[in-house]
């Protein structure tokens, strides 16, 4: 398997090419490919590259959603030949919209290139009470908790997690990442949360400075 | 002799000319929980009972000093009528769509009798009672969403940007144009019924979709849809729409609402010669989190920057305080 076979998804998944992804991964994987170079060299370092492209407003969400779809049609093919302890997963991420907020397409992006970028992503939707957070993070454990709300009504909830977290003895053990569109590096800090993403890009960022 | 609230609005929205003072204006909701406890009316009550939101309406002008007056607080009311399953919210929620029932992008059925929908109906007659009681004194202004907002509630908003991305222009096109009778005639209506000026929300936003979407795909309706309206219109873009200013001016809107993030002097120098400009107070960190002084200052800096009708840049979070918003009034009432 060379370089090239890699630059060949990686650039299939840049440009969206979703028709076209499922044929070249089942080729490369009948011809043995390493399936955590593909992940590591073809996916997970494409996404990376469309994170930076929609960091610098090269290109927006619609390019973005159909980068994510090719990726997932890829991934969809090489995940049911890892097995469990093979999977490598970075950590696992804990995601939602918070109560009363159901926009979800950035905390969607997010969650896809995180996936991308080799976490084990588990999305909870949208509307969570923090009540229904805590109960399913004691279940999880994850190491990463990752907050979206797109309105400044919903913008406290945030703040409410984070003090359950701390009530119930979870903070310590649970970076918490925020987003979303009112929300800034100045609203995350006063909150006390860890990070601050602008944009999906920036929270795969985030993710793997908290958990290397 | 002394203009009335409604001559410096619209002679700020005809070509942007200065009167006494800049107005004070909200094309988009300043209803908070302040304004609520202070006219004893409350959501959802105010999006479904048209006394109770002409009554809110009223209190931006008489309780907070606003220039406009503006009784449409959610973005639904048009996605309810097309049939959404909308959820209409408490004293703390803004309305919310449920269900987006032509994800599929099958032909959109707009009933016949539309504006006679409740939510359609509510709206018209809330402006009825507004044009009664204010006469010309205020300015009375309607709000209806653009093709592309409504095709984010049609086919969920994901769904929507997903197309786009894949190129299915066709399926994107065909679905605009069949919703762009519902914001023209509702426009008509809402002038009709009483409005002066009406705002059209569609989300065309930065990050959401590219300049080239918008020239592509949106902007020629948006010629069409400015032409046939006749009326004055102003345009409501959220978000970092720098990187297409021009092309919003270009699509024959009276005026565009836009956000503090662009910066004041940025968008009056690129566009203030060919459009009036609306806004642009920053919401979360001035108006939610800041004080009075906060708000004062910026609202002064956008004055000074020329943009020619002042007031939040959005709907408003509903915790803002209210005496943020008076802030704004008084700003525009120490003049030019």
């Amino acid at each position: 398997m060379t370089q090239a076979d890699f630059e060949q998804v990686k650039e299939i998944i840049i440009a969206g090419r979703h028709k076209e992804i499922e044929s070249v991964v089942t080729d490369l994987i009948a011809g043995g490919v390493d399936l955590h170079e593909l992940i590591n060299y073809g996916m997970i370092a494409a996404m990376d590259v469309v994170g930076q492209r929609f960091a610098r407003h090269e290109i927006f969400v619609p390019e973005m959603l159909v980068s994510a779809l090719t990726m997932q049609k890829g991934l969809g093919l090489i995940k049911p030949l890892l097995k469990g302890d093979q999977t490598q997963t970075k950590a696992t991420v804990v995601l939602c919209t918070v109560k009363g907020d159901i926009h979800d397409i950035g905390k969607n992006l997010v969650g896809m290139m995180l996936e991308g970028g080799g976490f084990r992503v588990i999305d909870l939707g949208v509307n969570l009470s923090v009540e229904q957070l805590i109960s399913q993070l004691k279940e999880i454990r994850p190491q990463v908790l990752g907050l979206s709300a797109l309105l400044t009504t919903t913008m406290p909830e945030m703040g409410k997690v984070i003090e359950a977290l701390d009530a119930e003895g979870l903070r310590k053990s649970i970076k918490v990442m925020v987003g979303g569109a009112p929300v800034d590096k100045r609203f995350a800090d006063s909150i006390g949360a860890d990070g601050y993403g602008a944009d999906a890009a920036e929270a795969v960022r985030l993710a793997r400075q908290f958990v290397e | 002799m002394k203009s009335t609230s409604h001559n410096l609005v619209m002679s700020a929205i005809y070509g942007g000319r200065k009167a006494q003072r800049p107005p004070a204006g909200n094309p988009t909701s300043i209803v908070c929980h302040g304004l609520m406890d202070a006219c004893g009316v409350t959501f959802p009550e105010a999006h479904l009972n048209p006394e109770a939101m002409a009554e809110l309406a009223l209190a931006g002008h008489e309780i907070i000093g606003f220039d406009t007056v503006m009784p449409e607080y959610s973005v639904h009311q048009e996605s309810a009528a097309l049939g959404c399953e909308v959820d209409w919210g408490d004293r703390n929620t803004m309305p919310d769509s449920k269900t987006s029932p032509y994800a599929d992008f099958s032909d959109i059925e707009v009933p016949e009798n539309i504006l006679e929908k409740p939510s359609m109906r509510v709206v018209l007659d809330a402006l009825s009672i507004l044009r009664r009681h204010v006469g010309d004194k205020v300015a009375i202004l309607g709000k209806v969403m653009g093709p592309w907002t409504l095709s984010y509630h049609m086919a969920g908003t994901q769904n929507f940007l997903l197309h786009v991305g894949l190129g299915e222009e066709d399926k994107i096109i065909k679905m605009m144009r069949q919703l762009m009778p519902v914001t023209i005639e509702f426009a008509k209506a809402q002038f009709r019924a009483g409005a002066d000026v009406v705002c059209l929300a569609d989300h065309v936003t930065g990050d959401l979709a590219s300049p080239k979407h918008y020239e592509k795909l949106l902007l020629p309706l948006h010629k069409e849809i400015t032409q046939e309206i006749g009326g004055p219109l102003i345009l409501h873009v959220c978000g970092n729409c720098n990187d297409r200013l021009e092309l919003f001016a270009s699509a024959g809107f009276d005026a565009y609402h836009f956000e503090w993030q662009m910066g004041p002097k940025n968008v009056v120098d690129r566009i203030g010669n060919k459009i009036s400009l609306v806004g642009c107070i920053n919401n979360p960190r001035t108006l939610y989190q800041g004080t009075p002084e906060d708000a004062f200052t910026q609202a002064r800096e956008a004055i000074e920057a020329g943009v020619h009708i002042i007031g939040p840049e959005c709907a408003i979070p509903l915790a803002t305080p209210l005496e943020n918003l008076k802030a704004i009034v008084e700003a525009v009432r120490q003049g030019y």
